[in-house]
């Protein structure tokens, strides 16, 4: 093995192109990767979190903090600005001067791997985990005259779950401890985390320092995309409003509202005829908002054979009759039976019914068994009966 | 081979005959001149042979693309402006099976990869599928070197732009992530890949790629696609960690990449995890078929039609002409019709048309209606009437016993014994003796019915339970039964009227 490689994508020959026209300017600032500067709306928990830091920095202790908040809010971005904010006061030399150390549950393979990272960052040890939880331990609790504070950011918290939880227990007792002069700042989806799936012993040591963020008001959100497109004439001011209310209806979520904006831009650069210069109106932005969020069963019933849409139709008479949301492939053929016989149509063999009827499973429009079984197949619909009925009516 | 006996051409137009007579023609002129003749009917043949199966059996992506324009654009913008911005993207397509997914991205390739390239080096036009992949990075190398000794020609560097890797992925192939992640490293040859063989564990591996990709940026690293098949398997992975991670660096300022999934699921969206469901950036590009038949019978001619550049010209004509016949005709538009009610996947279609055109040979040159519909009816029968078929007296006679118990007793489950006390009955009162088997006999003929799965138990056997008391169930309609009864070879008089009436017996 290479001990010292050093990882590399190459790079490209000829560099890329810069934005050419208003839309393709845009198109790069709303992308979720170009961060702004300072977050805006976020000002609030930005303070928290660096006042919480700062101070013990500043008291040379250690400490846990617990932030939680469903996907999208800008929690980690949120953290990388403090980070990036401390890093500038310590170069200032207004802060003592500290590490910073990153771990993302979802980025390790196992639990485990956090130890090996963690030392890896701090001494650029290369140990397996069960020595590297060892050597951390020793780090920590053995006093170091000279030893900076180090800040941990454990992204993914409840993916360092483990049955016997000493992942967790690990990270959070090394602050506890009089030398460590660690500080940990733990990010995760849900709010009750603590309660839910760890020990008393652990949810304890990671004490009651805890913040959620809310998910974004459609205010909120309007201003993440008019601070990212300052200066920028690409929008109409209604569209953004309009995709805002949409996205804050439905999650919150800052990178929804980000690429539909996106999609937008690429909707109306479509629709633009001659280069003249166009900016995303009302329409643009509707079809964007409707090409993501729109459910495709009843487009995919709408396109399916007329055999497949006889099948369907034969389930809900199944389902009418009996009374009960599942069948045999059985029963549905007696009343695909009947009902090709009432459309004059020459009703296939059961063969293709069963070719149809995983043709529909595959595709998730219908639930089914494994085919084995043949005729005694259950079967139920993926889908409310009201939306097939709807599928099939309008032709 | 064409069977002796073809199904009455009779039926077809005498117009769509004709044409079959015409090579017989020459023979009334001279020897030699049908020699001559015939051989090079033999090659046209034997071309179109070739030309219809690579279309029908390779799939490949020559053909052109039926009704998705507008996928096709979506598509290869974004494609485009990957390669050319350093945007990182991810999109789903989704359509169900057959319905071009794997032609439309391949198409798009192609057309990218002709973009720019196609001034300096033709070669590498005739690249697709996965072999060439490797190729292509090692062009890419080679022209890297090349640019940094300093003598290079601008129309060449522009050319290096569009050196774009993708690994394919096939989640039947990568069966889990640590399968995954070695078959990235190795598609994108970093640093810890020594010939095909990829050094290091799991972990090492991902942190090692995620820092690949994590030193990148979007304006100076070369663009990664990843393409990933069977999508919706790699959702099924452990805590779904390459998703994520893919969607992570799709939308963080790192090496631009862009993440297309293939699938056939509609509810793939409901599989994310929250977290990696909001990384992605909820692009989907909907493939539905959604073809009327007029298009339909519009794709049959396309499809079954030969190219302009078919060597023998005359006999291209004739062959087109004669597929335009077809399309026209009744008896073909009936066979399609229903191929197209049944499925409107142009898979089922391709294997239609080649069933129907292993038909063509020197003796018979054009297709005809009658081959078509000789093809669909291959395409269209039921497997378990054809195994009815096949069996003896005996076990129809089962088969039938078990029938009447499922209407009896309305379809619940029975056991060897009930079967043959059913049979019994029959012998007894109606039939001559000549059925009279032993029960060893009977129940041999009642394994074999097991054995071709025409009835199945209805929990595992265990050792414990006898034979004779496990409960069944018959796995074919009545309706299947009596079908295969009016076909059935010398069947018995009093077996059908049985068969007819479960109360014959009384």
């Amino acid at each position: 093995t290479p001990r010292n490689a050093t990882p590399e994508i190459p790079r490209r020959i000829q560099a890329a192109q810069e934005p050419a026209s208003v839309l393709e300017e845009a198109r790069l600032r709303l992308h979720v990767s170009a961060i702004p500067e300072s977050l805006p709306c976020r000002e609030e928990e930005f303070q928290d979190i660096y006042n919480f830091v700062e101070s013990k920095l500043i008291d040379g202790t250690g400490g846990c903090m617990y932030i939680s908040g469903v996907p999208g809010t800008g929690k980690t971005a949120t953290v990388h600005e403090v980070i990036r904010c401390l890093q500038q006061a310590a170069e200032d030399e207004e802060l003592p001067p500290f590490q910073f150390v990153e771990i993302n549950g979802m980025k390790l393979t196992d639990p485990h791997q956090a130890y090996v990272q963690i030392l890896e960052f701090l001494t650029g040890q290369k140990v397996t985990a069960a020595h590297a939880a060892v050597l951390l331990a020793k780090l920590f609790s053995t006093p170091g005259p000279k030893r900076k504070t180090t800040v941990l950011v454990v992204d993914e918290l409840d993916l360092l779950w483990t049955r016997k939880q000493n992942v967790m227990y690990n990270l959070f007792d090394w602050p506890t401890q009089k030398h460590s002069k660690l500080i940990i700042l733990a990010i995760a989806n849900t709010m009750d985390l603590p309660e839910r799936i760890m020990m008393n012993r652990v949810a304890s040591r990671l004490g009651l320092t805890r913040m959620s963020f809310q998910p974004y008001t459609y205010k909120q959100l309007q201003q993440i995309v008019s601070s990212r497109l300052k200066g920028v004439k690409a929008f109409e001011e209604d569209a953004v409003q309009l995709v805002s209310r949409k996205v804050a209806a439905l999650s919150g979520d800052a990178r929804r509202c980000l690429d539909i904006c996106r999609r937008a831009t690429e909707i109306c650069e479509f629709a633009r005829q001659n280069r003249t210069p166009e900016i995303v109106r009302m329409a643009h932005v509707t079809e964007a908002i409707d090409e993501m969020f729109s459910s495709p069963y009843v487009n995919a019933i709408r396109n399916a054979s007329l055999h497949e849409q006889i099948f369907l139709k034969a389930i809900l008479a199944e389902f009418r009759r009996a009374g009960v949301e599942e069948a045999t492939v059985q029963q549905i053929y007696h009343h695909f039976v009947a009902l090709c016989r009432v459309e004059g149509l020459q009703s296939p063999t059961v063969s293709e019914i069963m070719a149809i009827c995983s043709r529909l499973g595959a595709c998730r429009l219908l639930l089914v068994e494994a085919t084995n079984k043949y005729l005694h197949m259950r079967v139920r619909l993926n889908l409310s009966q009201d939306d097939v009925l709807y599928a099939l009516r309008e032709e | 081979m064409r069977p002796t006996t073809r199904p009455s051409s009779a039926r077809a137009p005498a117009s769509l005959r004709e044409p079959r007579i015409q090579p017989m023609k020459p023979s009334a002129v001279s020897k030699r001149k049908l020699k001559e003749s015939s051989a090079e009917s033999a090659e046209s043949i034997s071309q179109v042979q070739k030309i219809l199966r690579e279309r029908f059996c390779h799939h490949c992506a020559a053909g052109k693309l039926f009704g998705m324009e507008q996928q096709y654009r979506h598509l290869l913008e974004l494609l485009k402006r990957t390669t050319v911005h350093g945007e990182s993207n991810s999109a789903l397509i989704i359509g169900p099976r057959g319905s071009g997914k794997t032609t439309l991205l391949n198409h798009v390739l192609k057309d990218l990869r002709e973009m720019k390239q196609v001034r300096e080096n033709l070669l590498e036009v005739h690249l697709n599928g996965k072999a060439p992949v490797q190729s292509d990075v090692q062009k890419g190398k080679k022209l890297c070197k090349a640019g940094k000794g300093g003598k290079f020609l601008v129309g060449e560097k522009d050319n290096c732009q569009l050196f774009m890797r993708n690994p394919f992925l096939s989640g039947l192939l990568q069966t889990n992530d640590k399968v995954a992640l070695k078959e990235i490293t190795r598609q994108l040859q970093l640093e810890n890949v020594v010939g095909d063989k990829v050094f290091g564990s799991f972990a090492e591996n991902l942190a090692f790629l995620l820092e690949a990709l994590r030193k990148g940026d979007r304006t100076s690293s070369c663009p990664i696609l990843f393409v990933l098949d069977e999508f919706d398997l790699f959702v099924h992975h452990k805590n779904q960690t390459l998703l994520y991670n893919l969607f992570d660096i799709s939308q963080s300022a790192q090496t631009p990449v862009t993440v297309i999934g293939l699938t056939c699921r509609q509810d793939i969206l409901e599989l994310l995890e929250k977290r990696v469901k909001s990384r992605f950036s909820h692009r989907q590009i909907y493939l539905m078929n959604s073809f009327d038949f007029k298009q339909y019978i519009k794709i049959f001619k396309k499809q079954l039609s030969l190219p302009d550049e078919f060597p023998d010209e005359s006999f291209a004509q004739k062959w087109n002409n004669n597929v335009q016949h077809l399309s026209e005709d009744k008896t073909v538009q009936d066979v399609l019709q229903k191929l197209f009610h049944h499925t409107k996947d142009l898979r089922s279609l391709h294997l239609l048309l080649m069933l129907a055109g292993s038909a063509v040979t020197v003796h018979h040159p054009l297709l005809t209606a009658a081959d078509l519909q000789e093809a669909s009816r291959q395409h269209s029968t039921d497997c378990k009437a054809n195994i009815v078929h096949g069996l003896s007296v005996l076990e129809i006679c089962l088969i039938i016993a078990m029938k009447h118990l499922n209407e009896v007793y309305d379809g619940e489950p029975f056991n060897f014994q009930m079967v043959y006390n059913e049979f019994q009955k029959f012998i007894q009162r109606k039939a001559h003796s000549m059925y009279n088997f032993e029960k060893p006999v009977v129940m041999k003929a009642f394994e074999h019915l097991l054995q071709l799965e025409l009835v199945q138990p209805l929990e595992r056997p265990s050792v414990r339970a006898q034979r004779e008391y496990l409960l069944m169930k018959l796995l074919l309609d009545s309706s299947q039964i009596m079908e295969a009864l009016q076909v059935y070879p010398n069947c018995p008089t009093d077996v059908k009227q049985w068969a007819a009436s479960s109360l014959s017996w009384l």
